[in-house]
């Protein structure tokens, strides 16, 4: 899922300065599977706004709504008419999905309520980790399933490196396993290690987000 | 954060409490009741677990001034993790009246077992004394 964290609440006070009526906008879909901007989160957010302006001295009439998905455009149909009322949209949808509100309602301001972080999946209850970094040219055959570029500190392609620590995580960061020696592990596992000896042709970084926006064209399935 | 504190200012207070916390010979009580200088609003929860962060902030939001939950002990919970759930949002909401200005004491969670009405209210004027200090809720009449 793509996953998202709220913003600072004072960050979206200061969006909101000079807004009389706002409405705030929600994605049942990634979002709130990452407890960031589901319908739980929007009623939670909502209020909490209205307070934060009142007590900024800049109070606001705040209404909510959580959509199926922002990130298509027959969804947002949905607020049309809560949009054309308010003078300003707090999103906490994923990025994209705020972009095509942005677009659709381009007449109305829109602000972010949070910040797009990953795509990851939920480990556990409260705790997400990265699985994928979009990067254009997935190398999980070769490396069993387990992703070098979202899960290695150094998105390293052959691994592990010197500074793994000694019980089997990132020098990086404690809390996080080294990729490569779990990589490893899978691929004794498997009897099948000498597999990661074998040389493979470089990788196409060109198709990472790093080349620039992506465009993906599928002429069988256009009108 | 706002201060309308006022000399004559009674806090009313929502007191969500959990049904298993009450002494068994107790019966339920819902609605208004009258305090020492507070009032309170009583609601009858069938596990503290079912307080969750929108019905709290639509509560203050509301203007009441502050919430004041009533869960089991921790190992008696009922429904094994219910409380403990419970104090968890509880905690998280009360970063986020912190942050919005409202004072993290609207909010509080107090365990108890074997509570009659009287022990509900002593916790409904506690929260009303820790609220006494950060003045009526900004948000009453919006």
């Amino acid at each position: 899922m793509i996953t998202a964290e709220w913003k600072p609440i004072e960050e979206m006070v200061g969006y909101l300065r000079g807004h009389k009526k706002v409405l705030v906008i929600g994605c049942a879909t990634c979002v709130a599977e990452c407890a960031a901007g589901g319908e739980r989160e929007v009623e939670t957010l909502a209020p909490l706004l209205a307070m934060a302006m009142q007590n900024d001295g800049n109070p606001i009439e705040v209404k909510s709504a959580t959509l199926e998905r922002q990130c298509e455009p027959e969804f947002l149909e949905a607020i049309a008419e809560a949009a054309a009322e308010a003078d300003a949209i707090v999103s906490v949808a994923c990025g994209i999905g705020m972009q095509l509100v942005a677009e659709r309602y381009a007449d109305t301001s829109l602000y972010p309520g949070v910040n797009t972080t990953s795509l990851s999946i939920r480990e556990e209850p409260g705790l997400w980790t990265s699985r994928c970094a979009a990067c254009g040219d997935c190398v999980l055959g070769f490396t069993f399933g387990l992703c070098p570029v979202a899960r290695c500190a150094k998105s390293l392609q052959n691994g592990p490196c010197g500074g793994t620590r000694t019980n089997g995580m990132c020098e990086i960061n404690e809390d996080t396993p080294c990729i490569w020696r779990l990589i490893v592990e899978r691929a004794t596992a498997r009897g099948r290690l000498e597999d990661l000896t074998k040389v493979r042709p470089p990788k196409n970084w060109s198709n990472s987000p790093a080349g620039g926006p992506k465009r993906m064209l599928r002429e069988d399935l256009r009108s | 954060m706002a201060n309308n504190s006022t000399a004559d200012f009674q806090p009313q207070i929502t007191l969500l409490y959990c049904r298993q916390s009450l002494a068994a010979e107790a019966k339920p009580v819902q609605g208004n009741r009258s305090g020492d200088g507070f009032s309170a609003r009583l609601v009858l929860l069938p596990c503290s677990s079912k307080v969750q962060l929108p019905h709290l902030m639509r509560l203050l939001e509301q203007g009441s001034d502050g919430l004041q939950i009533a869960a089991c002990p921790e190992k008696a919970c009922q429904h094994l993790v219910g409380s403990n759930r419970a104090e968890k949002r509880i905690a998280r909401g009360r970063e986020l009246l912190e942050q919005v200005g409202m004072g993290a004491e609207r909010l509080g969670l107090d365990r108890g077992a074997g509570l009659s009405l009287d022990d509900l209210m002593e916790m409904a004027g506690q929260r009303a004394e820790a609220v006494r200090a950060l003045g009526p809720n900004p948000m009453k009449g919006v």
